[in-house]
């Protein structure tokens, strides 16, 4: 399609290609814009108010003045494979404000005693975001109590 | 008459908007594959992000004083802030489309993390956008270049399939496309985000990955009115036709993209082959906008 336009530039003189094309132009004048550009402005202009908007929406949610709160729980059934449990969790923000490196911890307790942990990092969580894993144990969780729980996170 | 005035009209405002976009992958597409673009997207307060736009408007705005995306924009003081709203929304929804398609925004990203990235990863883009016309030696319309011209000229009087020609062709393109690819992606095959993207996608997104990569890299060479887009449809060689060269351009991207990925040893035999699919078709897509600019620049 633009075949055209590529013609035009080749038949002209340098000093007039620049004439050339905006000769396209109905009324042959630059100052005019046509009505194609004059649609894109009108879309460009209605993107640019919805961001903005959606911006100044998020700004002004009391929910944003909230710090983290972070919540863990348990995400479905545990499963075994080759020997090892499967222990699938999710991590929630339901507070506010993003945290950062949100650490996780799974704690696997037999008989009053602590006998396995595993550790996980959420590099972000954005307040109202959710994000899933699983810890992995040797043992049984069934066996014993288990615990999921947030240690800890940064404010960014 | 008129009636192909007024379609003209339609097809060069498309063609402009086409222009603009590219600048913009040109420019933005190492910044898109920067997790910590996407880090500052996820935690920035929303007062920062309207200050960004702020800013970005007034820089834009000194931009496209003097460039800008359209080939005949007039450099008034309501023409250059009207363009700079376009070249904002163009830059805002191509970088909501490629965070889409790297799933950095998916329907569980909560909206505030959505505008934080878009903006901030729609900036760099902007100022793509606005350079548009800047790039590679300026656009075709202003002063083209009497050498070019001659290869043109030269290019079309040489109308039977001559087999040097066509293995000069050929190389050239080869070469200007392996070129682009290495420096668009070289920088960024060793980088961890190459595994992280590979890591989200899976199967249709793939796809929509290889569409992306030859979509864009169409439009560059022979869309977006760059320079030397006239030469480029003259061009001997075995793979002359716009399709053909795309696919072709492609194809040698991909290749330029698993050796740079085996160079830094993101990959190794041992590998599934999956793996090896999945990680060059993620870094094929800077490898292939790359290469189109790199065979506009040969």
């Amino acid at each position: 399609m633009s075949d055209v336009s590529s013609k035009s530039s080749d038949s002209s003189e340098s000093s007039e290609s620049q004439e050339a094309q905006s000769a396209p132009n109905p009324t042959a004048n630059s100052d005019q814009r046509t009505p194609a550009e004059w649609l894109t402005f009108s879309i460009a202009s209605c993107l640019l108010i919805a961001l903005i908007s959606a911006v100044i929406a998020a700004w002004i949610d009391p929910r944003h003045q909230q710090p983290p709160l972070i919540e863990t729980e348990q995400d479905g059934a545990v499963w075994e494979s080759s020997g090892q449990f499967y222990v699938p969790f999710t991590v929630m923000n339901t507070g506010g404000g993003t945290a950062e490196s949100v650490q996780i911890i799974g704690e696997l307790e037999i008989n009053g005693e602590v006998v396995e942990s595993g550790e996980q990092q959420i590099d972000f969580l954005s307040g109202g975001e959710a994000e899933e894993g699983a810890f992995i144990f040797s043992q049984d969780p069934q066996q014993g109590t288990l615990t999921l729980r947030a240690a800890s996170y940064k404010l960014p | 008459m008129r009636k192909r005035r007024r379609r003209h009209q339609w097809v060069n405002e498309l063609d402009n908007l086409v222009r603009g976009a590219c600048g913009g992958f040109l420019f933005g597409i190492p910044l898109l594959y920067t997790m910590e673009v996407w880090w500052i997207g996820s935690f920035v307060e929303p007062i920062w992000m309207l200050g960004a736009i702020a800013i970005s408007f007034v820089v834009i705005f000194l931009i496209n004083r003097t460039a800008g995306f359209r080939k005949s924009s007039g450099i008034r003081f309501e023409d250059a802030a009207m363009e700079t709203i376009e070249a904002i929304a163009i830059g805002i929804l191509c970088t909501l489309l490629m965070l889409i398609l790297l799933q950095e925004i998916t329907p569980q990203v909560p909206l505030d993390e959505v505008l934080g990235k878009v903006i901030f990863e729609g900036i760099p883009f902007t100022l793509g956008v606005a350079l548009a016309n800047q790039f590679l030696s300026g656009g075709e319309s202003d002063q083209p270049d009497q050498s070019d011209k001659q290869a043109a000229d030269s290019a079309k009087k040489s109308t039977r399939p001559q087999n040097t020609d066509e293995l000069n062709g050929t190389l050239s393109d080869v070469g200007g496309t392996l070129l682009g690819a290495a420096i668009v992606a070289f920088s960024i095959a060793p980088t961890d985000e190459v595994p992280m993207i590979a890591s989200a996608v899976s199967g249709p997104w793939l796809l929509a990955f290889i569409a992306a990569s030859l979509l864009i890299s169409y439009a560059v060479v022979f869309e977006a009115g760059f320079a030397n887009q006239s030469k480029r449809r003259e061009q001997q060689g075995l793979f002359q036709k716009p399709l053909g060269e795309t696919l072709m351009s492609y194809l040698v991207s991909l290749m330029a993209a698993t050796v740079m990925l085996l160079f830094f040893r993101q990959l190794s035999l041992s590998d599934p082959w999956q793996l090896w699919l999945t990680f060059t078709l993620v870094l094929g897509l800077p490898a292939t906008i790359g290469g189109a600019a790199g065979r506009l620049a040969v």
